[in-house]
């Protein structure tokens, strides 16, 4: 025992002397035993530390905690050397070898925790944290330590169960309620976050903090008065606090007192120069203000300050732009540009403020609104219904003339176009069956007078009924005209196409007289009126198709090979009287069909067909013109979009 | 003047339905001019096609007691197959002006040269607001519906459309629409503000810029 006190002595002084080496050799003498040197090394590290010598300690520590780190009380001093020395993740270390051996030290976790966090190792400091309050559920401290941990890793709802033990083993705490009452407004719990902060503030009227947390909250939660009495009084006591001050002036804002807002934060100005954010405060508030000089001046202070902040520039910009100071306004976006070439939504204001610049140039732009000498027009009276029409009748007219410009528009043949389909379809028939076949037509003498009666009828009613599908889908334009309604559109298609093919049938009957085929219908009430009811079938059909395609793009094909179908069953190059009856009963339902033997009746005297029913035809039409006219102001808004 | 009466219009957009108007009474007095002031998107094109008569409001009437323009804005009244000669005719015989004297007064005034002649399809869309900027002078209406076409063309055309304009201005009214602020505080002595499916008239333009600024930052 005597060399250990003989070593110890020299190891000492060796190490007084700061002489670590000698130290060394001292302790390293053989016949000393592990223990006793571990031992000796951590009284040897615990006076070099009391001695200020740290790096020396650590380092003694470090020898001890290697030779023997099962030890309790080496550990724990070496914990302890590593820990004041700022070595925390050694300390760490350590105090986890110890909790080995004692887990249940409540204390020890509590260290542990410590030099895990000053480590930055939060997940292990938490677990320590907790474990020390839990296994000591009445220290306040350790509560305090724990709940603090976790909700600086934002575990707001475990931090509120341990700020709440706390809490309960010291309630005058304003610290704890503060604490307590953050993590509870984080859980949206923010009733009882208030209270809590209320009851610090009232715990500790004078701390600072408690005032600033309680009015934050008071202002998430739109208790704008309240949150004006605590700031007021926070502010009274610290006279000095900025922080309180640029508070304060929030409030005021929230409480539309604008001008005390002012006041406040050129109060925090005052005391904080330096602060880019109070001065974008107040530049704000001043624009809102619209006191827009001042403003645009504090922004500028404020630009000058943080000269890396693109924002602020731009609001110095619009509040330039705002008070017409364009030539200010344009330097500012020139240094926006600048420092952020590539934002789009800079060049877009520094291009509007290049705009404007443009207008000022000159300077001679008439200022328009002084007209206080004028007198206003006087008023007209809402049209009435003749002069609605009469309006109407002007837009179908002007509409007529505008699509016969477009019906034939791609093709270089223009109108002629509408002349030669019936022609050329006429001659294809005549010659496929009068050629081919050797035969005569079923009634009359001539083939082209046959088909003649068939075609008209038929084109009237496919041109119809398909042209005007396209009537909406293609006026899109003109629709945007007030005056122009899709009834108009539709309507005056439909009227085109009447006009149009009464024509086509006029210069083709005369033709047909020029080479000697002269044939005059001998009814012309009857012709004329079967020519009206096609043409109204058509229209109602056409109305009905102009909406439909309007909905469904592809609604003019499904037509097209309808009318198709038609072609086959309407009796236009045959007669009906040539089916088998069966087969003719199932083809009197087409009305179509109708319309043509009237039409062929009305050319030859001798054609009375007894299938033929005009009422049929009549009731039809009549019902789908009713039906289109209806369906198309039924859904008149919901046509097309506005382009 | 133009009252809306009991007027509600919603918008079927992709993000939903967007309230243009709900349930306005205001009525909107000759001799003045409104210019007209909202947020992108609260409904000021609609607004002014509602005007317009372009488009119907779901429930209320318009009721226009003058003669009220087409919309003069971006989108097309013109068919692109016609020449720019008979687009005009089209439009002047629906009001039922003098052709003549509307085409001449059009190619005159909108410096399309040859284009004048040629299909619609063709022009730039400078020269189409051009072309429909020209017209809508042409004719003459008590009142213009103006959205946001006045920063058309060059600054010579532009300096000459004002100078049309106060001409025009000694008879009609203009109901305006745009961003620039400048524009507004030229052409319009009231304003009215559209928000929300509110619209609120000021007998003041500068009182309803303020508020219109004060309602954008507040939104920030």
């Amino acid at each position: 025992m005597s060399d250990i006190g003989q070593i110890r002595q020299s190891a000492i002084s060796a190490a007084f002397l700061g002489d670590l080496d000698a130290c060394r050799f001292h302790l390293g003498r053989a016949d000393v035993t592990d223990h006793e040197r571990a031992w000796l090394y951590c009284q040897l590290s615990e006076a070099l530390y009391h001695n200020g010598i740290h790096d020396n300690a650590v380092e003694c520590a470090r020898i001890a905690f290697d030779l023997q780190p099962e030890k309790e009380e080496i550990a724990n001093l070496c914990a302890w050397v590593f820990s004041n020395c700022g070595r925390h993740e050694e300390a760490a270390a350590a105090y986890e070898r110890l909790l080995v051996i004692r887990s249940q030290w409540a204390a020890g976790h509590r260290h542990a925790s410590g030099s895990f966090a000053a480590a930055g190792q939060f997940d292990h400091a938490i677990f320590h944290g907790r474990k020390a309050s839990d296994l000591d559920p009445h220290s306040f401290e350790f509560a305090f330590h724990a709940a603090c941990l976790l909700e600086a890793a934002g575990r707001h709802a475990q931090a509120v169960d341990y700020f709440m033990r706390a809490a309960a083993l010291d309630p005058a705490d304003a610290c704890v309620l503060r604490h307590l009452s953050a993590a509870l407004f984080a859980l949206e719990r923010g009733e009882q976050a208030v209270a809590l902060a209320l009851r610090a503030v009232t715990l500790a009227p004078s701390d600072r903090l408690s005032a600033l947390h309680a009015t934050e909250l008071l202002l998430r939660t739109e208790r704008y008065d309240e949150a004006a009495a605590i700031i007021l009084d926070a502010v009274a006591v610290h006279r000095e606090d900025h922080v309180a001050l640029r508070l304060l002036s929030a409030t005021q804002i929230l409480r539309g007192r604008a001008e005390e807002a002012l006041e406040a934060i050129d109060r925090a100005i005052t005391l904080a120069p330096e602060t880019t954010e109070y001065l974008l405060h107040r530049a704000n508030l001043l624009y809102r203000l619209g006191r827009l000089e001042e403003a645009a001046e504090t922004f500028g202070r404020a630009a000058a300050l943080d000269p890396s902040n693109p924002d602020t520039k731009r609001s110095q910009l619009t509040v330039y732009f705002d008070s017409g100071r364009f030539i200010e306004a344009l330097a500012v976006g020139g240094e926006l540009i600048r420092t952020s070439p590539d934002n789009e939504e800079y060049a877009q204001a520094v291009l509007q403020v290049l705009n404007r610049r443009f207008e000022m140039l000159d300077g001679d732009y008439v200022v328009l609104s002084e007209r206080a000498l004028r007198s206003p027009r006087q008023l007209r009276p809402q049209p009435t219904i003749f002069a609605a029409l009469h309006t109407q009748a002007r837009v179908i007219y002007a509409l007529i003339i505008r699509e016969t410009r477009t019906r034939f528009a791609d093709s270089k043949l223009g109108y002629g176009w509408a002349l030669l389909e019936p022609v050329l379809h006429i001659l294809m028939l005549s010659v496929v069956f009068a050629v081919l076949m050797r035969g005569r037509p079923p009634i009359g003498n001539e083939f082209f007078i046959f088909y003649y009666t068939g075609i008209i009828p038929y084109h009237l009613f496919v041109h119809t009924s398909s042209n005007m599908t396209y009537a909406i889908t293609g006026n899109l334009s003109l629709l945007q005209l007030p005056l122009v309604s899709t009834f108009d559109v539709i309507m005056a298609r439909g009227l085109v196409e009447l006009l149009t093919d009464t024509l086509v049938a006029v210069i083709l009957l005369a033709g047909f007289g020029a080479i000697g085929l002269g044939v005059l219908p001998h009814d012309l009430p009857a012709l004329s009126a079967s020519v009206i009811a096609v043409w109204l079938l058509g229209c109602g059909l056409g109305f009905i198709n102009a909406v439909l395609n309007a909905f469904f793009k592809s609604w003019d094909k499904i037509w097209a090979q309808l009318t198709r179908a038609l072609y086959f069953c309407s009796g236009i190059f045959y007669v009906p009287g040539m089916m088998p009856d069966w087969v003719r009963d199932i083809l009197v339902w087409n009305p179509i069909l109708h319309a043509v033997d009237w039409f062929r009746s009305s050319f030859f005297p001798e054609y009375e067909p007894h299938w033929l029913d005009r009422s049929y035809l009549a009731i039809v039409a009549a019902v789908t013109v009713v039906a289109g006219l209806g369906f198309e102001r039924a859904l008149r808004r919901h046509l097309y979009e506005p382009l | 003047m133009i009252t809306l009466d009991r007027v509600s219009k919603v918008y079927r957009t992709r993000s939903g339905r967007k309230t243009v108007l709900d349930n306005v009474n205001v009525t909107l007095e000759s001799g003045h001019n409104f210019g007209i002031l909202g947020v992108n998107g609260a409904g000021k094109s609609t607004l002014i096609r509602l005007l317009a008569g372009s488009e119907m409001p779901d429930r209320g009437a318009v009721r226009r007691y003058s003669r009220v323009s087409f919309p003069l804005g971006f989108g097309g009244t013109f068919h692109g197959a016609l020449s720019g000669r008979e687009n005009v005719t089209f439009v002047a015989r629906v009001y039922g002006a003098e052709v003549r004297a509307v085409t001449e007064y059009v190619e005159g005034f909108a410096e399309l040269g040859e284009y004048f002649h040629m299909p619609v399809n063709t022009y730039s869309a400078g020269m189409r607001a051009r072309l429909a900027f020209a017209t809508c002078l042409a004719i003459d209406f008590d009142v213009y519906l103006i959205d946001e076409v006045t920063e058309v063309g060059d600054q010579r055309f532009r300096r000459k459309c004002a100078e049309a304009f106060r001409e025009r201005t000694l008879r009609s009214d203009i109901i305006l629409v745009t961003h620039n602020v400048h524009t507004l505080r030229q052409y319009c002595d009231r304003g009215a503000i559209l928000d929300n499916g509110e619209l609120t008239l000021f007998d003041d333009i500068g009182m309803a810029l303020g508020r219109y600024h004060r309602m954008v930052q507040e939104s920030l």
